[in-house]
């Protein structure tokens, strides 16, 4: 007994001298334990992959903008491409279907490994041999074959001529040029075996690295690129689960920046907090409501044609945007955002800025629709954020609103969700849309372009201009064929324009809400402003403190 | 054992000891023996369980990478996994791959189950340990009190305690004590401040218990806040169990003083405090024990909540990742473990009782 009593003790002492220990030790919360750390950025966003033939998502996006060199790139503030790890890149003269680069000589991987042409269309070929279903491989679905003609020399032989879309693709989850004595051709390179290799020519490697909880970025020295040399030698990122602790974080200043995602509330909570700032940037993220034109309601193509033009007379974007979305998000009258060039408010030429009863109710009256209209409205819960059920929430009020519609709302878990609408499921139903790269046709082309029963060429399955039915529509495809190849800027923002146009027309989509880039900075954090531009990279070659 | 045996106190000493058996094993190393066969049965039905579930839910291609692959995709998909293999090669793949420590690859992010294992794993178990610990720190002395004030209003105090812990959701409970302690400075998420995390990243050898791998770095300051992180969710959880070994110290103590052999240590006029200490506390605490491996499987089970709650990035968290993912394939594999850790731990207690109280040898 007495040697339990000792235990006990024993125990006891112990705790009491670990609370003690915890007490006064380390971590005293005011950011300074972590002064070893450089900047420390938290984001939820998840790695999927750092191989990019293995993902097609933010998360690894962010860590492969730091680590890896691209033939071409955005310099800060500009959407103007500039070369990366090439020296140029053009439209072969004698034959417009070939895209050549040129690689800048002398360029090494931080393992010591030159980076040559064979690297790069290594690095291309293998996205689309390895084919991973969490992969890349169909931004390159403009590219018939990649080959390094010599040592600094790479040739695109390209599906349709001098388009003008594939040298954006080169900044995209496609681009990243890896090291060829490094990766395998045939499958994707694990994160630890990537982080190892040390395969990075980016302007910075990766130095610790534990996936999904923390990655320690050390400049590299020996990149020579766009971005231009690393203003923080060191930069930490801490992965979240939950937003709240992303939040309570930043607002406890433990780390430096909060990069995606927080909720509407708490940036608007922490945009009051002192010592916080909050940085917004070029919007490019898309909301929009998706008609499927077979099974939407109507009972001819005139009456649904009619239902889709009263329901764009009755939305108020306004009001979303600052009742659900504190601002954070401002009305899209177009599905291509605000700022990029050749971008028009094609649904607010059309249709107004504010909600229009009567416009709604004529457009009903004229096709023969007696209202009220049954819509069955879905929207998903989960994958573009926690808002989303007060978005349709108010989407409905507005709608019923204007007395023309009774609107069933329903919700269904994004899994589920992304099978369904797919397989007609779903007649009137949310959707979203984060741009590949900044060119107006990344808003267009992924929705209008021609479909067959593949489904390529259109993810959402709206059957606008699928091939089989009588939603096809030729004078979208040749408007679009036109804007993709013409490489006259004036000529072809003018085609964009009547593309929003025709769009606005046949309403197909409804554009709702363009989303701004947030991020959350603690006073003394440069650079975030710099960052958060139309191109839609986050860069820690900005940031400094 | 029943549950009736389990609760039931020791006899004293100088009860009549029952008649051992002949053998060539003494009792205790059969009844460790018995102990053990009855161990891989039971490990089989739950791997089996595992494996049945995982295919009766659906196809797990489908369920992951869906809305991503056409039918020949998920076709090249499902022949990569095994999974258009007939069910009992499946089945025989998955278990000789237990018995090879390969758990399988995730179908979202490519990584090795094993890997995750070893990494997540540490941190649950270390979560799991300073939950117990807060567990006996808090069930233990409380329901010594309770005991000593049966029906009294410290009594009725405790045991009110003790079903709040118990029915209070973990994650309600983690996020009252983020909220009271971190304007104190105390930390809210995360197994350890980020310096920290990326210094103990340079240890060797590297166990990926955080507690362990400071100690053996050697700086008191980061042993300090490992421990400092650990607190509110080792609190958290701990509770949860904390408010079980409350009730049953408290219900074992009082039967035990009710016992004769307590009721003639008072007659010879031996103190209440040796009685309690002595003759009484010991034999409550049996029971205890072997409650505590039924625990462990509670513990896991709050440790999913927990650590979402916490980010301790451990398997609970890991699992609830996946299971959002719906990558049935990376949820077999930690679910299977986990399995795994509740037989082990089960078959530990069986060990420890067996040591502690005699009666389970015969």
């Amino acid at each position: 007994m007495t040697h339990f009593r000792r235990g006990t003790a024993l125990v006891a002492v112990s705790a009491l001298a670990g609370v003690a220990l915890a007490a006064c030790g380390a971590g005293n919360n005011s950011g300074d334990s972590n002064s070893g750390a450089g900047i420390i950025v938290g984001t939820t966003d998840k790695v999927v992959s750092i191989d990019p033939a293995g993902s097609y998502d933010n998360g690894s996006l962010n860590v492969q903008t730091q680590v890896y060199q691209y033939l071409l790139n955005f310099p800060a503030g500009t959407t103007d491409l500039t070369p990366d790890a090439a020296s140029k890149c053009e439209f072969a003269t004698d034959d417009p279907t070939k895209y050549v680069c040129t690689i800048k000589p002398g360029l090494t991987f931080a393992n010591g490994n030159e980076l040559t042409a064979s690297d790069v269309a290594f690095s291309f070929n293998r996205i689309v041999t390895i084919n991973d279903p969490s992969g890349p491989a169909s931004l390159l679905g403009a590219m018939k074959s990649v080959e390094a003609t010599d040592d600094s020399t790479v040739t695109f032989t390209l599906n349709a001529p001098n388009d003008q879309t594939f040298p954006q693709v080169l900044v995209t989850s496609a681009g990243p040029i890896v090291d060829e004595e490094t990766y395998p051709a045939d499958k994707v390179l694990d994160d630890d075996a990537a982080v190892k290799a040390n395969g990075f020519s980016g302007p910075y490697t990766i130095a610790k690295y534990s996936k999904n909880q923390l990655a320690e970025f050390k400049a590299n020295p020996a990149y020579d690129g766009t971005y231009g040399k690393a203003k923080t030698k060191t930069v930490t990122m801490k992965y979240y689960a939950k937003p709240e602790n992303l939040k309570l974080d930043i607002k406890n200043k433990d780390i430096d920046v909060a990069y995606r995602s927080l909720t509407p509330t708490d940036i608007a909570d922490l945009e009051k907090t002192d010592g916080i700032n909050v940085v917004t940037g070029a919007g490019g993220e898309l909301r929009y409501i998706t008609f499927n034109l077979e099974t939407m309601p109507g009972d001819s193509p005139e009456q649904k044609l009619a239902i889709r033009k009263a329901m764009a007379s009755s939305v108020d974007r306004a009001d979303i945007a600052k009742q659900v979305y504190k601002d954070t998000f401002t009305p899209a009258y177009s599905m291509v955002p605000d700022g990029q060039a050749g971008a028009t408010e094609a649904f607010k030429d059309t249709y107004g800025d504010a909600p229009d009863a009567d416009a709604a109710k004529k457009f009903l009256d004229d096709a023969g629709v007696t209202a009220p209209v049954t819509i069955k409205l879905q929207y998903n819960p989960d994958h573009y954020g926690s808002s989303s059920g007060e978005e349709y929430a108010a989407i409905k009020r507005q709608l019923e609103a204007s007395g023309l519609f009774k609107v069933d709302l329903q919700s269904t878990e994004w899994v589920t969700y992304s099978e369904e609408y797919n397989a007609d499921a779903y007649p009137v139903f949310q959707l979203g849309w984060f741009p590949d790269f900044p060119d107006a046709d990344n808003y267009l082309s992924p929705f209008l372009s021609p479909y067959d029963k593949e489904k390529s060429g259109n993810f959402t399955n709206s059957h606008y201009n699928d091939l089989d039915t009588e939603f096809a529509d030729d004078e979208m495809t040749k408007l679009l064929d036109s804007e993709r190849t013409d490489g006259d800027k004036a000529s072809r923002e003018a085609t964009l324009g009547k593309i929003q146009e025709r769009l606005a027309d046949q309403v197909p989509y409804l554009p709702l809400l363009t989303g701004s880039q947030v991020a959350i900075g603690v006073d003394g954090i440069d650079g975030l402003d710099k960052t958060l531009d139309a191109s839609f990279k986050f860069r820690f070659t900005s940031l400094s403190k | 054992m029943s549950t009736a045996e389990v609760l039931a106190p020791l006899e004293p000493a100088g009860a009549p000891t029952p008649t051992r058996r002949r053998g060539p094993l003494s009792p205790l190393a059969r009844y460790l023996l018995v102990r053990l066969a009855l161990l891989v049965p039971m490990i089989w039905v739950l791997v089996t369980m595992v494996f049945v579930l995982m295919r009766v839910i659906g196809d797990p291609i489908q369920a992951a990478l869906g809305g991503r692959l056409n039918a020949e995709q998920i076709a090249e998909r499902k022949a990569d996994a095994g999974l258009d293999r007939p069910i009992l090669t499946q089945y025989w793949e998955y278990i000789s791959g237990l018995f090879r420590g390969d758990f399988g690859t995730t179908l979202t992010d490519n990584r090795k189950v094993s890997d995750i294992l070893v990494v997540n794993g540490a941190a649950t178990l270390e979560l799991a340990f300073w939950s117990l610990l807060v567990a006996f720190a808090v069930g233990v002395p409380l329901g010594r009190l309770a005991a000593r004030y049966r029906d009294r209003v410290p009594d009725v105090l405790l045991r009110l305690f003790s079903i709040l812990v118990y029915a209070a959701p973990v994650f309600f409970v983690g996020l009252l004590l983020k909220l009271a302690f971190t304007p104190f400075g105390w930390p809210s998420s995360g197994r350890a401040s980020i310096a920290t995390e990326l210094t103990l990243q340079d240890v060797h050898p590297k166990t990926n218990i955080m507690i362990v791998d400071a100690i053996l770095w050697g700086d008191p300051a980061l042993i300090g806040d490992v421990l400092k992180h650990a607190m509110l969710p080792a609190i958290a959880l701990g509770l949860l169990t904390g408010g079980v070994f409350l009730r049953l110290v408290r219900v074992n103590l009082l039967q035990t003083l009710r016992m004769d052999y307590v009721t003639a240590a008072r007659a010879r006029g031996i103190s209440e405090r040796r009685v309690m200490n002595k003759h009484a506390f010991r034999n409550a605490l049996v029971p205890v024990v072997t409650v505590m491996g039924m625990q462990v499987a509670l513990l896991l089970g709050g440790a999913i909540l927990t650590e979402t709650t916490f980010e301790w990035k451990g398997l609970g968290y890991q699992l609830s990742e996946y299971l959002i993912r719906r990558d049935f394939l990376a949820v077999q594999g930690i679910v299977t473990v986990i399995a795994l850790i509740v037989g082990a731990m089960s078959f530990l207690i069986d060990v420890i009782v067996a040591f502690v109280d005699p009666r389970v040898r015969f």
